[in-house]
């Protein structure tokens, strides 16, 4: 945990070294081009978030093992934080490059519908309880994962849109290329590191809320 | 956890700083050049002043505007660290109350 610790305050300093000192300045975006090294890697580190969603709630409709869900909980809670980043610091991007904070074009909107299905997600758990609350978050998790393909294929289903192709971060200048992979394993380690707390908290909630129903239990016994 | 948040903010704020200290500015020679492979690319003749001038003009609108386009920059990299942050302290502070709740059951003689 420490390891992971380090290595990740380590990579994300490297990281903003990267962004601010070594890559070249694009042609067109000039400076504001700078903000795709993050924005670009906190939306793909939503997809690793959500796709360990669904990976253990899966697991848990299989197993029914009260950990994966812990942990299906965690990673969805981490992807919402990530796709709140990518989610506001668009905006900031499409204001200036197209004039707009705003456009209801396919990856836009479906990442939006994205975030929503995971708020809902969260609502849904905090309104039941028990074994319901795990089962029914657990499908409504696998479900909200199908618009993850939606949204990174979005722009070749739906063309005309502002977002470049796909292929376009792969094609970039080498500095360019090498600050983004850096910045990307960055916020990778970063979710793996806070999914790694997040998952000790829940599941020392978890013990709490069992050992105080047991206690409980045989006080009013 | 909160310490290596605040001090990546500092380092970004850092980097912000040393970074945007330095504006676009071209060099005489990077113009001269840049004047002399224009006028050798025109089909036409160019007048050679008038290409000064026009490339002059074009650097000078380019850093004009790089303040606003830095102000993106900043916003958008102080967005991102305020969610990061915001969440670290939301997870610490629930630390800090299961801590307390545990705490609680202990001086009950609850075995944990």
């Amino acid at each position: 945990m420490k390891i992971i610790g380090i290595l990740t305050a380590i990579l994300i300093f490297i990281s903003l070294y990267l962004i601010f000192g070594y890559a070249h300045i694009e042609g067109t975006m000039l400076e504001v081009q700078k903000i795709f090294y993050y924005h670009v890697s906190a939306a793909l580190t939503v997809f690793v978030a959500f796709g360990v969603n669904c990976v253990f709630s899966i697991k848990y409709l299989i197993q029914r093992k009260r950990n994966d869900d812990l942990l299906a909980v965690a990673a969805a809670e981490l992807g919402l934080v990530f796709c709140t980043i990518a989610l506001l610091s668009g905006p900031i991007w499409a204001r200036y490059a197209w004039n707009t904070w705003w456009n209801w074009e396919a990856r836009l909107t479906s990442t939006l519908v994205l975030w929503l299905m995971y708020v809902g997600y969260f609502i849904l758990r905090s309104a039941l309880e028990g074994d319901k609350r795990r089962l029914y978050s657990a499908v409504l998790g696998i479900i909200a994962y199908l618009d993850v393909p939606i949204v990174y294929y979005a722009v070749d289903i739906w063309h005309g849109g502002l977002h470049p192709d796909r292929g376009t971060k792969w094609n970039l200048e080498t500095t360019m290329r090498q600050t983004w992979m850096v910045a990307l394993l960055a916020l990778i380690m970063l979710f793996t590191l806070l999914l790694i707390v997040r998952y000790r908290m829940k599941k020392a909630e978890s013990r709490y809320e069992i050992v105080r129903q047991k206690y409980l239990g045989e006080v009013s016994q | 956890m909160k310490i290596a948040v605040l001090v990546s903010c500092l380092v970004v704020l850092g980097l912000f700083i040393f970074a945007t200290q330095v504006p676009i500015t071209l060099t005489e020679d990077e113009v001269a050049k840049a004047i002399g492979e224009a006028g050798a690319e025109a089909e036409l003749p160019v007048d050679e002043d008038i290409l000064a001038q026009a490339v002059q003009l074009s650097v000078a609108k380019l850093e004009k505007a790089q303040s606003t386009r830095l102000k993106y920059l900043a916003s958008a990299y102080f967005v991102i660290w305020l969610v990061f942050i915001l969440y670290i302290f939301h997870l610490d502070r629930q630390q800090q109350e299961l801590d307390k709740r545990l705490a609680q059951l202990e001086n009950e003689n609850v075995p944990l």
